[in-house]
């Protein structure tokens, strides 16, 4: 493979020359905060006619092995593609996007067989199917390991019922990878099982989750009796959570510094905000302007330097991946809160239907978001905390007995460890 | 600081560090061993020798950077010092040979620079107000006398100040802010040393009574403005710098402590209260380090930004640094509360170090007015 390794240069002139001749130029974006948008069907739809272009030209899955409609390239590569990119319009799967092309497809390339690697990831690179993750639940979010929904293997199929909550993109997903446990006999980590749901599967409920800001891009499930066959097992039944490891590396991009340059822009939404309620010169809203400012701007430095980190093969320290995750956690609320510091009852009410105006409170309300999906503040903390920097353990109360007993005892908990 | 550190980096970097713990162990610190001036005048020739003095100043002009990024090099070497809690007014010193070796006169590279290069005299960046703040327009007042002026006026808490340090003066002429180069033991300017927060250095406030400067003592240009910004660059990049150092060390000495002190039945560190405060702050000081190499990076490169990245460092720095002594003195506890534990000597300098050359909010105004940002720009 390393014969075909184009060098990062030439690719670079390759990429470009092909985006210039087949993309059309972006529209001018105003900065926007967290947003989880609405995804309509004909947004999709053409995001999968420009996904398959990327395919047929070789610059989708750049980093994925040939053999499975890839271009086996480096993520390096892929970072050069995306540099190149930016400015044009590229296909744009919402949420479901990113869990696609990261985590899902990672993990199948990983620990799927031959058989589903070959069903799927030509698939998935090419904009056919987009995925999403059956992951959190109502009773299990940060503590995933403690999921209840029920596979039972019944002949050559597992029948799964449980409840799935915050699955990205669900509504628009045309297959989920859905955590279960096949075993409640053993301590929880080892009773794990991950299956490929079609989410059009009888039995399978997908319905949208309003949320604080009035979008609905996630999503609850609820399986009744969902039959999906063996061959659907990705990795080994009952060794879920080594898989697992592998979708929370992928996940835990965030944070990191993408194909996006340093903001040296002093935040331009911040400084309109003044300007519009004529807060311009005054003390008070001119260090919000540069508090919010500076926030983006050591993030990003933040995220170089982990970025490079991670990438370093002689100190491997995948944990500090956490770091990037919890300054965002951090960040982004007292980001947004800025917003609402300068604009005052202006950041607060806004004439009816006026979309810009009310920016700064949707930032507010999603400028949270962060600080508790994809591992919360404290499982970042946890993580930095025993990982990183070597501190001890809490006691644990269900690392060693039998799940089932777990749920039973937690019910009447006196304090007592053991 | 910097986990890519080239070969030349690193021997700089040990070397500095072999240096700070054979000459100024904390049991010197101590002893207050930088107060006499025989000891004082012996470290920083020795310093000299090192090169802490020239990583500013082009080859040509007897200085040399390792990288080819000599503030990037200085910088390192100020985080080893601040780990180390050394002494010697680095940041003043280099401020002052770095505005001689870009704007200065023959007489003064002769002079001055070569005195400060060796290690041979203190020099100092007099800019500071009342408040601590870099009075970029000028601290004290220069009025024309004959050829050159008359100064008069006071900087307080003056880094490494006596009548042996070269002095570069912030002064406000009738035509705009001046760099003015005072040699030691000029008439009319006076040393009265002052105790402070920071026990690891030592402190003057100079006062100017119509001292009179030659017209041969301007660096730069009369009414440079932006001379004056690239001077701050240097100096809060620097500060920042050994600030961040000495972050690193005092959370390195309170996790081990969090891992060995043990409370009900446990290292306390297992504890979520304590666990989560140390990682936040860990994360902080990540940050810190990002934003601090960012920030000397874009100033040895002369980047148009350099100014911008260095108050934007120095703003988050100094929260971070001041939250984060807070922090590691209540995982401390009681024993942060004695003398003889080494954790105030850490809160002392990082506290120091967030304050001098504009504290977090002078910074975040400078951004804004960097950025032209308000009817006043």
């Amino acid at each position: 493979m390393a014969d075909d390794m184009v060098s990062l240069d030439d690719f670079r002139a390759e990429a470009r020359a092909w985006i210039e001749a087949n993309l059309e130029a972006a529209p001018p974006a105003a900065r926007k905060g967290a947003r989880t948008e609405n995804v309509s069907p004909e947004e999709i739809a053409a995001s999968r006619v420009l996904q398959r272009k990327l395919f047929d030209a070789g610059f989708a899955g750049i980093s994925y092995p040939k053999e499975y409609g890839g271009r086996g390239l480096s993520p390096a590569h892929e970072n050069v593609f995306a540099q190149e990119a930016l400015g044009y319009v590229t296909p744009d799967f919402g949420g479901a996007g990113a869990v696609t092309f990261g985590p899902i497809g990672r993990s199948i390339l990983e620990h799927g067989t031959e058989e589903l690697k070959a069903e799927h990831l030509p698939k998935i690179l090419s904009g056919e199917e987009i995925w999403c993750q059956f992951y959190s639940e109502p009773e299990a979010g940060s503590d995933l390991a403690g999921i209840r929904t029920s596979a039972v293997l019944d002949g050559d199929n597992y029948v799964l019922n449980g409840s799935k909550i915050w699955s990205t993109g669900a509504y628009y997903a045309d297959w989920a990878m859905c955590l279960a446990r096949t075993d409640w006999d053993v301590p929880k980590h080892r009773g794990l099982t991950w299956f490929v749901v079609p989410t059009n599967a009888p039995g399978v409920t997908v319905n949208r989750i309003e949320q604080i800001d009035g979008a609905a891009g996630f999503c609850e499930e609820f399986l009744d009796d969902v039959s999906i066959p063996t061959s659907y097992v990705l990795g080994e039944v009952g060794q879920g959570w080594s898989v697992t490891q592998t979708m929370l590396i992928y996940e835990r991009g965030a944070g990191m510094s993408g194909s996006a340059g340093e903001p040296r822009r002093v935040a331009p939404d911040m400084v309109a905000l003044a300007a519009k309620v004529g807060r311009l010169d005054d003390p008070i809203a001119r260090q919000c302007i540069a508090r919010a400012h500076i926030l983006d701007w050591a993030q990003f430095h933040l995220g170089r330097r982990i970025g490079a980190r991670l990438r370093s093969p002689d100190r491997p320290a995948p944990s500090i991946a956490a770091y990037g995750k919890l300054a965002m956690g951090t960040f982004h609320p007292i980001r947004a809160q800025q917003g609402v510091l300068i604009g005052g009852s202006r950041a607060l009410s806004w004439a009816p239907g006026d979309e810009d105006a009310r920016e700064p409170s949707i930032n507010y309300l999603n400028g949270r978001m962060v600080s508790i999906a994809a591992g919360t503040n404290e499982m970042q903390r946890n993580g930095i905390g025993e990982r990183v920097l070597g501190l001890p353990r809490e006691p644990s109360f269900d690392q060693n007995k039998p799940f089932a007993e777990v749920v039973r005892d937690a019910r009447n908990w006196s304090g007592k460890v053991g | 600081m910097d986990d890519d550190l080239s070969a030349d980096q690193q021997v700089l970097v040990d070397a500095a560090t072999r240096f700070a713990e054979d000459t100024f162990p904390v049991t010197k610190l101590r002893e207050r061993a930088f107060d006499d001036a025989a000891f004082a005048a012996a470290y920083r020739r020795q310093a000299g020798e090192l090169g802490w003095f020239s990583l500013v100043v082009p080859e040509e002009q007897g200085g040399g950077s390792v990288s080819g990024n000599g503030v990037l090099d200085a910088a390192l070497v100020a985080y080893t010092r601040g780990r180390l809690l050394q002494p010697v007014g680095f940041v003043g010193a280099n401020v002052v040979a770095y505005a001689i070796a870009t704007a200065g006169t023959d007489a003064q590279r002769a002079g001055a620079l070569t005195a400060l290069i060796a290690g041979d005299a203190p020099g100092a960046w007099v800019v500071g107000d009342l408040s601590g703040a870099p009075a970029l327009d000028g601290v004290v007042d220069a009025t024309p006398n004959g050829d050159g002026w008359s100064l008069s006026g006071s900087a307080v808490m003056v880094d490494d100040a006596d009548d042996t340090a070269w002095l570069l003066v912030a002064a406000a002429t009738p035509d705009g802010p001046a760099q003015l180069l005072v040699a030691p033991g000029a008439a009319g300017v006076s040393f009265a040393p002052v105790d402070g927060l920071d026990l690891s250095r030592r402190y003057a406030d100079v006062s100017f009574t119509g001292a009179a400067v030659p017209a041969s003592a301007l660096v730069g240009e009369i009414g440079d403005r932006t001379f004056a910004e690239r001077l701050l660059t240097l100096a809060s990049t620097l500060t920042v710098a050994e600030c961040v150092g000495a972050m690193h060390q005092e959370l390195d000495m309170t996790v081990d402590y969090a891992k060995q002190r043990i409370a009900f039945g446990r290292p306390i560190g297992s504890f979520q209260a304590i666990k989560h405060l140390l990682a936040d702050t860990s994360t902080m000081l990540e940050v810190s380090k990002a934003v601090a190499l960012a920030a000397a990076g874009q100033a040895g490169d002369d980047d148009a930004h350099a100014a911008q990245a260095a108050s934007q460092a120095k703003a988050f720095v100094a929260d971070a640094a001041m939250d984060q002594a807070q922090a590691c003195f209540q995982v401390f506890g009681g024993i942060s509360f004695t003398w003889e534990h080494d954790q105030h000597l850490f809160f002392r300098r990082i506290t120091t170090g967030a304050e001098q050359f504009g504290d977090a909010s002078w910074h975040r105004e400078h951004v804004c007015v960097l950025a032209g940002i308000g009817s006043g720009n």
